[in-house]
């Protein structure tokens, strides 16, 4: 008996052992970044393991003005947040309908937009760039936006129609019984329904789309219209002639960082909950 | 519902999407058959002629070996690693969700950010890793030029495997907590052991979750640019070459743009076809009964 009490107290010990190292890199990697960002680029390479002696913020005043991540964090704020508005704004209607609604090829459709996350985004680099091109929206905010909002759809709209189609229809029927328009039905009964779906999707596309730069990278030229991603990507390009400057490139990264780990922090279940709705349902 | 408000609602995001991934997505099969810089300057029709050059391009060809590397030996650390945790975090572990936010946390954080970090891990002579081994002792294994040619590709592996896995493993878990509890417990009463029961119960159980993390891992593969793009940095090195990194180099190039697009576009369809083939793949192989709860 003894034994086997000394076996699982070893196998439970292996458990936290090996899932909390993991999980101990995850908080590291955080820390450290934040870390080195308040190092002078010399301490950091002298000892990248050791606490700054006297904090700098040297490198985020230099990083925000001169490296222009300021406006960096200005154009992906902008861009991010109208995306995620205008997403919202065409993918819940159309996702109630797809759920709710009752009318012929309502399926085919609904397998039409979501086959749209089969599409790999290379794909579409060239195009893209071909038509924006020719409405003369490359190498514009606008025209990243867009693109951001018809990519983004697909995955919303699947989501979306997911949870639709678990609320209850009795509501609805009641609904309906006291007069209500269908548009009355969507607007003060499925929609506040819906709500916390609704935020949840809104959340994965702010994280996704502040994230993204392989299609800021195909779509955006001009220095002063990078995204964040995409300064932290120039910083880097022009470190190979300025010579690294690692501690500044550190306090971009924590610059766009900071917001989607605080969103993190406040909102995981949520997120977790909505991924794995989405992927696994 | 009324057929004006059905319409009303449908209409911007189905027009949006066809507009701008749809029509893109099938011009993409037309841009392929021309050689074309995009500016409307002489755009020759080539027929086949892209494909038949992919096809003798070595450096295309290189670009599909790492994609191959990446999709089957990333995949199977991501999916072993995935399982693991999934076993050890249902074992009973107190902190489960803290535990699963903490693995799953570097998704949430920019790519960018990301390989900055491993380039400072790997980085020759003063990176974290070397500093590391030269804590330990470990002179020889310290001076590993991990960023030289030949190393290159497996260190951004490693960090690929490390964002890789958190993703999957919340996917996997919440799979695994769908089982019913009871079947564990009476598997339990009947004396199975833990393998028994994992391979019995846990796997059959889960076979759907199963398909779709597996389809959902090799088009994510076959699409790879942004982890391995960002970690080459500027002037990538062709060891990190995916075809999707070659599409975009084709097209857009680096320092100086080649604007090969038809040939880039090319490298798309490619990427198209082995997606479809991927998931028919996948789906056919790995059919089985569903194990009905």
């Amino acid at each position: 008996m003894r034994s086997s009490q000394i076996v699982s107290f070893l196998k439970r010990s292996a458990s936290y052992l090996v899932v909390g190292f993991w999980s101990i890199f995850s908080v590291f990697f955080v820390l450290w970044i934040i870390l080195a960002s308040l190092k002078k680029t010399r301490d950091l390479f002298g000892s990248p393991w050791s606490l700054p002696d006297n904090p700098v913020f040297g490198n985020y005043v230099k990083t925000w003005i001169s490296n222009r991540f300021g406006d960096y964090f200005l154009n992906s704020f902008i861009v991010v947040n109208v995306s995620v508005v205008s997403i919202l704004l065409v993918s819940v209607p159309a996702a109630y309908v797809l759920s709710r609604g009752n009318f012929r090829g309502q399926r085919a459709l609904s397998n039409f937009i979501a086959s749209g996350m089969g599409v790999p985004f290379p794909l579409l680099f060239v195009p893209l760039f071909v038509i924006m091109a020719t409405l003369r929206l490359i190498d514009t905010l606008t025209g990243l936006t867009i693109v951001y909002v018809a990519l983004s759809i697909p995955f919303t709209i699947y989501v979306l129609e997911g949870f639709f189609s678990s609320l209850p229809s009795e509501l609805e029927s009641a609904a309906i019984m006291d007069g209500c328009t269908d548009f009355e039905v969507f607007r003060w009964v499925m929609l506040p329904l819906a709500a916390p779906g609704i935020a949840t999707v809104a959340i994965l596309n702010f994280i996704g789309l502040w994230n993204e730069y392989q299609l800021s990278l195909v779509l955006i030229n001009s220095p002063e219209k990078r995204t964040l991603s995409l300064g932290i990507y120039s910083l880097i390009t022009s470190m190979q002639y300025s010579g690294g400057d690692w501690a500044g490139l550190f306090a971009g990264v924590t610059i766009v960082m900071v917001p989607t780990i605080a969103l993190f922090i406040a909102l995981s279940e949520k997120m977790i909950s909505g991924i794995t709705m989405g992927g696994v349902k | 519902m009324r057929r004006r408000m059905i319409v009303a609602f449908l209409a911007p995001a189905v027009g949006l999407y066809t507009v701008f991934l749809v029509a893109p997505a099938i011009q993409a099969f037309y841009l392929s058959l021309f050689q074309t810089s995009g500016f409307g300057d002489q755009t020759v029709w080539l027929g086949l002629g892209n494909y038949v050059k992919l096809w003798s391009d070595t450096v295309f060809w290189r670009s599909l070996y790492n994609m191959a590397i990446i999709m089957f030996v990333g995949g199977v650390f991501i999916f072993g690693l995935a399982f693991v945790f999934t076993m050890l975090l249902n074992s009973g572990m107190w902190g489960k969700k803290l535990f699963r936010a903490l693995i799953f946390m570097p998704n949430i954080i920019a790519v960018v950010a990301i390989t900055t970090f491993w380039s400072f891990v790997f980085m020759p002579r003063y990176g974290l890793l070397t500093s590391f081994l030269k804590e330990l002792g470990l002179a020889s294994l310290a001076t590993t030029a991990w960023t030289a040619p030949q190393n290159v590709f497996f260190s951004m592996l490693v960090g690929l495997v490390w964002i890789s896995t958190g993703f999957f493993t919340i996917l996997i878990l919440a799979g695994a907590d769908k089982i019913p509890t009871d079947m564990f417990e009476a598997a339990r009463l009947e004396g199975a052991s833990n393998l028994q029961i994992f391979t019995q119960i846990t796997i059959p159980m889960m076979w759907d979750v199963i398909i779709i993390t597996l389809v959902l891992w090799a088009t994510q593969a076959i699409k790879m640019v942004e982890f391995p793009y960002a970690f080459g940095g500027p002037n990538i090195d062709q060891n990190l070459y995916t075809p999707g990194i070659y599409l975009y180099i084709m097209g857009f190039g680096q320092r100086e743009p080649v604007y090969a697009l038809g040939y880039a576009t090319a490298i798309g369809v490619v990427l198209f076809v082995l997606t479809v083939l991927a998931i028919v793949a996948i789906r056919i192989l790995l059919r089985r009964d569903r194990v009905e709860f």
